[in-house]
């Protein structure tokens, strides 16, 4: 077998041992980053930025564990930054494996500001049928969710006074993972022209630009980027992702080597023969 | 002709009066009529585009011809087919991990038909590991019926149509070992696929086996055109599904999407002209306030 | 860290372990660890789904407020579980039916709304070669018409309508590509999470 043969047919646990000291050892080398501002993540900071005490503002907290590497940071700023500003919440965490990892969320978020839920935060929790909840809400947020996720009655609560759907907040901010955001798009904004804002896993990032410009959501935060791209402007204390992000770009730039040598070894085995 | 004319002139008057109309109305309040005439661009697209389907679909049922031109696609599950045949080797088919009411797993089964056929013909062995417990009956039929069709029914062996597992990596390994053990020169990998996808993808590719794969599935389409030689893209598995089967509803679906897309391109072209010109009234049809 | 912590994410670890083992060859480790995702996620999503759909869709309307008619799509889902019989599967027929027509009257028109009316809209603009985005609009009609072309399946891709497709393919692949690459940034990302988790856990360990 050629040199150029074997750069091609490379045993894939070589690639798997380099990518992993890729991202191990960075972890323990101090170094960082520059982090540029793109204008969907700007827009997404400027809006929540320019809400004032007492204004509502839904997010939707629907991803799972696997992956709150990304989706988590971006969770994590948003909320501190609505709490810090006196801003309402109204969460729902509609991905079946999600309800109780956003309820930690919640919890700690709540906790640091001294929040209290039914005041400050409404916690709906988890329904099944993603798709025909988000359209339930648009009328009432009660059909739905009756309750909280804690059991207790959204009409006892004084933040819900007056709130019947989309109609009493300001914007919907959805952390998504799979095809719920399509529904958010679709239902929320088509039907009820509520503005809907997209953090998304990095996976989805490529497939949701097209709703920019056509005014569809106002702003996307895709994956570890856009989270740290966040916390960039957020500048809070706690920055998980743009610690992430010198480990990212070694990662980066070992599978881009890996993809020259597999090129190379591609065009000159092909030239050879 | 005439009575074309007369069809033409009357779509035309009804889309004046509702650019005309949909300015009147948009100081009211219309949240407790029966009709939005805001919303009257969405039905009126919604009809033509359930009308060509149904005419398509009837024009199917009634044996009249339709033409789709042949997915490059097919030439490569014969190309694979018949590379396995030289080789002695069996083709391995992959259905997906979706369950059987799921389009694209139909879509699947029709081309095991097809494929099923194929290697009767020839001899060559065929394995099907299925994921979903329901699609094996199905497998198992349209497997059955291709060696029928042959002419080689004695040939169907039932145990090589077999259920592995309904967990998506269970499956992928269950695959990946018969890929090593079995080493089969061809794969062809049509339906459903998730993560999946590239596990088995590039099992296959380190294998040597020729790689025909097939998904509506976007997310796993790069896995398969970088690890396949040959990829059938998204909306291309329907149209090779339809181009097999010749089943009148999935012809006449096809075709009236194609004249969908037609309008749409038309429209697109028409509209960027306009737009161009500075002439915005065409595009603010589309659009709902 | 407290014993609890230590044994419960040590437990993590443990597992988080497993499933890299994978990357070597498969091991009894890693089937452990998959089986344990894969019971573990069935039994957490019943337990949810109990809570926050049987209870308050159910349980509670009908025996505690009185609200008879939730009866009847409490009977059309329990209909749906007769497709587990040879005998009686004909009778899930009924509830598929009109679940699948109240999603398709709620979603269609939506869809069709969002998804294409919308963006048909929003790819009209003005194009030119004025400047920038212009020259941006030009591209993306083009690209959107020839992308259209390849999906065509009416007519035979030759001539003036084959170089079309082609331009139509080859947009597909640089957006295949770039979809390849976030994905690769996506998964890298919940590997540096589960790096992370593994160091930290030695740092809290060790002190």
């Amino acid at each position: 077998m050629s040199f150029y043969e074997k750069m091609m047919t490379l045993d894939r646990r070589w690639v798997y041992l380099c990518v992993g000291i890729a991202v191990a050892v960075p972890l323990f080398v101090p170094f960082t980053v520059p982090v540029s501002v793109t204008p969907e993540v700007r827009s997404v900071y400027d809006f929540v930025e320019s809400l004032k005490e007492g204004d509502r503002l839904f997010i939707a907290i629907d991803y799972d564990p696997t992956v709150m590497a990304e989706l988590q940071p971006m969770s994590l700023t948003i909320m501190r930054q609505c709490f810090a500003k006196g801003v309402k919440l109204i969460i729902s965490a509609l991905h079946q494996n999600g309800p109780g990892m956003a309820e930690q969320l919640v919890s700690l978020v709540s906790k640091e500001f001294d929040k209290k839920s039914g005041v400050d935060y409404c916690y709906l929790g988890y329904k099944p049928y993603p798709g025909l909840t988000i359209l339930a809400m648009g009328q009432n947020f009660r059909i739905p969710f009756p309750q909280d996720y804690y059991g207790v009655s959204l009409d006892s609560m004084p933040m819900m006074q007056g709130v019947r759907n989309y109609d009493q907040v300001k914007a919907i901010i959805a952390m998504e993972a799979g095809w719920v955001a399509d529904s958010w798009i679709r239902d929320a904004n088509g039907r009820y022209k509520v503005p809907v804002a997209l953090g998304v896993t990095g996976v989805m990032a490529a497939d949701y630009f097209q709703y920019l410009p056509s005014k569809q959501i106002f702003g996307l935060m895709g994956g570890l980027k856009g989270a740290a791209e966040y916390e960039s402007l957020a500048k809070q204390k706690e920055r998980q992702a743009t610690g992430r992000m010198k480990v990212q770009t070694i990662a980066h730039i070992m599978v881009i080597i890996f993809i020259v040598i597999g090129n190379v070894g591609f065009f000159m085995s092909k030239r050879k023969k | 002709m005439r009575s074309n004319l007369h069809l033409k002139s009357l779509i035309f008057f009804i889309l004046i009066f509702l650019f005309w109309e949909s300015s009147s109305f948009a100081q009211e309040d219309l949240s407790q009529t029966w009709f939005n005439p805001h919303r009257a661009n969405m039905l009126i697209f919604l009809i033509f585009f359930f009308a060509v389907i149904i005419y398509f679909i009837e024009r199917a049922k009634k044996g009249k011809s339709l033409f789709i031109r042949r997915i490059a696609g097919l030439d490569a599950i014969e190309e694979a087919v018949g590379r396995a045949t030289e080789m002695g080797k069996p083709v391995l088919f992959i259905s997906g991990i979706e369950d059987v009411d799921q389009i694209q797993t139909v879509a699947a089964m029709i081309i095991l038909g097809n494929v099923a056929k194929m290697v009767a013909g020839y001899d060559t062995p065929l394995l099907v590991p299925i994921c979903q417990p329901f699609v094996v009956p199905v497998a198992e039929e349209r497997v059955k019926e291709g060696y029928a069709s042959a002419g080689k029914p004695e040939a169907y062996n039932r145990d090589n149509v077999r259920y592995i597992s309904s967990e998506q990596f269970a499956y992928a390994a269950g695959v990946n070992g018969i890929m090593l053990r079995e080493r089969p020169a061809a794969n062809l990998m049509f339906g459903s696929f998730y993560a999946e996808s590239l596990v088995m993808a590039e099992t296959g590719f380190s294998t040597g086996a020729i790689q025909v794969a097939g998904t509506a599935n976007i997310h796993q389409l790069p896995f398969f055109v970088v690890a396949c030689d040959y990829t059938v893209i998204g909306e291309e598995l329907f149209a090779t599904s339809a181009y097999l089967s010749k089943e009148p509803k999935l012809l006449g679906s096809l075709k009236g999407s194609d004249l969908t897309k037609a309008l749409i391109m038309g429209i697109l072209a028409l509209g960027v002209v306009l737009e161009t010109l500075g002439i915005t009234h065409f595009t603010r049809w589309f659009y709902i306030e | 860290m407290d014993l609890g912590s230590a044994l419960w994410n040590g437990l993590a670890v443990f597992l988080t372990l497993c499933i890299f083992s994978i990357l070597y060859k498969d091991n009894p480790f890693y089937k452990l660890a998959e089986h344990l995702v894969v019971g573990i996620s069935a039994g957490y999503f019943a337990i949810i789904l109990y809570y926050n759909g049987f209870l308050p869709k159910v349980w509670v309307p009908v025996v505690k407020e009185g609200k008879f008619y939730y009866l009847i799509p409490t009977i059309l889902g329990i209909m749906m579980w007769t497709r587990f019989s040879r005998k009686w599967s004909w009778v899930s027929r009924y509830p598929i039916a009109a679940y699948m027509g109240i999603g398709m009257g709620l979603a269609i028109p939506l869809t069709m709304y969002a998804f294409i009316l919308t963006q048909l809209s929003a790819t009209m603009q003005p194009v030119g070669f004025a400047n920038a985005k212009l020259i941006n609009n030009l591209l993306v009609a083009v690209w959107v018409l020839c992308g259209l072309i390849y999906f065509f399946f009416s007519k035979e891709h030759t001539g003036a309508f084959g170089w079309a497709a082609k331009i139509g393919i080859w947009t597909l692949m640089v957006g295949f590509g770039a979809g390849f690459g976030v994905t690769v940034m996506g998964r890298v990302s919940i590997l540096i999470e589960r790096f992370e988790f593994l160091v930290n856990y030695a740092k809290a360990l060790i002190g």
